[in-house]
Order: C-alpha cells, then sequence, then structure tokens
C-alpha cells in the first residue's frame, strides 16, 4: 500500500488529473486506482473499450452482444483489479477475461442452434455497417464490390474455427505477439504458432476466390 | 498451402548455409508463419527467398496469404455505440451497490474473534456436559447373597511341587508327565461341592 500511496496523484502541477492519467502507462493507472484515484479507471475504459469491442466482436459476430460483453469485462475488472498481479501486463488480463467470456458466449450459443454466427450478421442493419471500405468518388458498382468483399472478410473470419480465430483476430486485428497470444488463450507458444499458421493459411483458401 | 509444391530439395534444415541456402516445400510451409511476420534468422529469410524463386507453387501461397492478411488488417474497426458509457457508468453504479450490500456488518477481524470465542464457549460447554455424563454418583450394586461358605482348597499334594520344577531344571519332559500323572485333579460341581478323584 505504501507503493499505491506514493503513486497517487498530486494534481496541483499544472496538468489536469485526466491529463496526466493520459500520460501514465497502464501500470500506473492501475497503480493509481487501487490507490484511491476513481477516475483512473475511466481511462482504462477509454483506453480499451474500442480494442475489447472490436476483438470481442470479430470473435462472437454480434455487435450488440460484444457491447455487452466489453461491458461486463470492465465491470469484472472493476471489482477484482485488487486481485490482479501488476507483475503483468494489465492488457492481457484484459483480453483475457474477454476472451474467456467471448468463448463462453460462443459456447452458450452453440447449445441454442437457431442463432448462428452468419445469421446474427446477416441481420446486421447495413446503416450499422462501418464504411471503411467506401469512398465518395467510386462508383456505385466499385461501392458495391468494395461492400460486398467487406463481407465475404468478415464473413471468411467468421467461418475459422473458434479456437484459430481467436488466434487469428488477436494477431491480425489486435497486434498481439505470439507470447501474449499463448497467455490469453491459456495456450503453448507451438500451439499459438500452428494455429495462427493454419488460420492464415485457411482465410487465404477461403477469400482467395474474391480476390482474382 | 496444401497443394504440392513444384521444387523439392532432399537436403535437410541442418545442412543450410549461407552458400547453400535451399529447402522444400514442407520445411516452407513450416516456416511460413515466421516469413510473414519476419522473424526468421538472416540464414534461412535466404533460404525462404530462394524457395519462392524456384517453386511456383508457393510462391502463389505467399502473394495470397499476405494479399488476404492485407484485407483483413485493413477492416474498419468498429466503435462503441454512443451510449456505451452511459450503461457501462449505471452497470457499475449497480454493482457497486450489490457489492456494498453483500458486504458483512462487521469487519473480518472482528468477525473472527466472534466466532473464535463463541466456539471455547461452546467447547467448554461440551466438555463441561460430557464429564457430567461419565461421572459415576451413586452407584447401587445388586445385594449379594452367600448360598454357601468358602471351601478351603485341599493343599497339593507333594508330586505337584516336583512336577512345577522339573521343568525349570532341566529334568526331561517325560518324567514330569510321569508326576503329572499322579497329582490329584479337583473338579468344581454344579452345586459348589468339592470333588477329589485320583486318576
Amino acid at each position: 500500500m505504501a507503493s499505491i500511496a506514493r503513486k497517487q496523484i498530486v494534481p496541483n502541477q499544472g496538468a489536469t488529473v485526466r491529463e496526466q492519467l493520459r500520460a501514465m502507462d497502464d501500470s500506473a493507472v492501475v497503480t493509481a486506482f487501487l490507490g484511491g484515484e476513481e477516475r483512473a479507471f475511466s481511462e482504462l475504459v477509454e483506453r480499451y473499450q474500442a480494442r475489447l469491442l472490436n476483438f470481442v466482436y470479430r470473435t462472437i459476430g454480434d455487435r450488440e452482444k460484444a457491447e455487452d460483453l466489453v461491458q461486463e469485462v470492465f465491470i469484472r475488472v472493476y471489482r477484482h483489479l485488487h486481485r490482479f498481479d501488476r507483475s503483468k501486463k494489465f492488457s492481457t488480463w484484459a483480453y483475457t477475461i474477454a476472451s474467456n467470456l467471448a468463448k463462453n458466449e460462443l459456447r452458450n450459443r452453440s447449445r441454442n442452434p437457431l442463432v448462428l454466427f452468419q445469421t446474427v450478421q446477416k441481420n446486421w442493419q447495413d446503416d450499422d455497417r462501418p464504411l471503411q471500405f467506401e469512398d465518395t468518388t467510386s462508383r456505385p458498382d466499385d461501392m458495391y464490390r468494395k461492400r460486398h468483399l467487406r463481407e465475404i472478410v468478415e464473413e471468411s473470419v467468421a467461418k475459422l474455427p473458434e479456437h484459430h480465430r481467436n488466434v487469428f483476430v488477436l494477431r491480425e486485428l489486435e497486434g498481439k505477439s505470439y507470447e501474449e497470444i499463448a497467455e490469453i488463450t491459456d495456450c503453448n507458444l507451438g500451439t499459438v504458432k500452428s494455429r495462427l499458421n493454419r488460420a492464415r493459411n485457411s482465410f487465404a483458401e477461403i477469400v482467395a476466390p474474391y480476390m482474382e | 498451402m496444401e497443394g504440392a509444391g513444384t521444387s523439392f530439395h532432399p537436403m535437410g534444415t541442418g545442412n543450410r548455409t549461407l552458400n547453400n541456402p535451399q529447402m522444400d516445400c514442407r520445411e516452407f510451409r513450416n516456416k511460413h508463419l515466421s516469413y510473414v511476420d519476419d522473424t526468421l534468422p538472416g540464414v534461412e529469410l535466404v533460404g525462404m527467398q530462394l524457395h519462392l524463386t524456384e517453386c511456383v507453387s508457393c510462391a502463389r501461397q505467399d502473394a495470397t496469404v499476405r494479399r488476404s492478411l492485407m484485407l483483413i488488417r485493413s477492416l474498419q474497426r468498429i466503435e462503441p455505440s454512443p451510449g456505451f458509457s452511459e450503461r457501462l457508468a449505471k452497470k457499475l453504479r449497480e454493482a457497486k451497490a450489490l457489492d456494498a450490500a453483500s458486504k458483512p456488518l462487521v469487519r473480518p477481524r472482528k468477525f473472527a474473534a466472534a466466532v473464535a470465542a463463541t466456539s471455547v464457549v461452546m467447547l467448554g460447554y461440551i466438555a463441561l456436559s460430557l464429564r457430567q455424563v461419565d461421572t459415576p454418583r451413586d452407584i447401587m450394586l445388586p445385594p449379594v447373597v452367600a448360598t454357601l461358605p468358602e471351601s478351603v482348597t485341599a493343599p497339593m499334594m507333594s508330586p505337584a511341587p516336583a512336577m512345577v520344577a522339573s521343568v525349570p531344571a532341566g529334568l526331561p519332559i517325560w518324567t514330569a508327565a510321569l508326576f503329572a500323572e499322579q497329582v490329584p485333579i479337583h473338579f468344581v460341581s454344579a452345586d459348589l461341592t468339592l470333588v477329589n478323584s485320583n486318576r
């Protein structure tokens, strides 16, 4: 507690508490929160909400449910941060919680075959979809082709087996190292590499016909 | 990756040097992950590049994987919906309220002390109860009615000590058995009268 107390924020040095928190690394923000600075938790939420949302969404394919699960992640973080081993990375811990929740969601969904990944994705309204491939200078047929390609990509990710998809998303979309993925997924390094290699090849095989 | 490559070099990995960095399709496939992530050591990197120039199948596969990865990495990231923060704040308030409600009214140390004191009292009470049960108060024995006077057993005849003494004295067993036959045997009858009989 002494070390925590030492790292508490002193708000009289020009910058606001939020600015100071923004300048800190994760470990320091966690320490500040444990030292009683409630605003540190908001900083953690701000840092990780989009990252975790993307990860969970790409894993389960349902945006609304993904938001619920990410909120659950933050509630668990809030409740159990005092038990977090601060010798490890906060991001790995947060992703591990998210990964477990996503896995549970998929497991529950598999017990109810009426709700499938593709079904959820197809029910998603066009207006809700990100328009990353859109370009106002493009012709309508180009726009259609690009949107179609994006759908193909998302569906191809969804077609990967769950444990391959998890590793694939963590690596290719979240940019995690092999070691971090091993820790998040609770697998050894060899398994992570093997799964990632297979996932890459499977994904390439699925999207290849659309890239010609 | 599954298709057979067109180039095969029987040389194993162990023989690879900067002057001779060739590899076969299987090895290429096994190392492709590290090759794409650019984590291969120099010698193997050269071997992979050389293999790509020689094997059309592997070169095609390499290009497909790289292009597909560009595609997936260019997917736009989604952002939380506008009400995300408010909903999270509400859930956190609920969680805090729940935690506060489930907290014990007394502090853990005080609670532990109270439990210990209660345990001591309980154990004392149990021990006292057991002691009271075990302690005999007034033992009421049934009255004894003597029906016959105690009879005096006849003293042993002279051969008996001789038989007893024979074994420690090292005498042969058969002599002891011989003496034993002469020892008077006393039987007690059912009506508690002493009977003497010699065999």
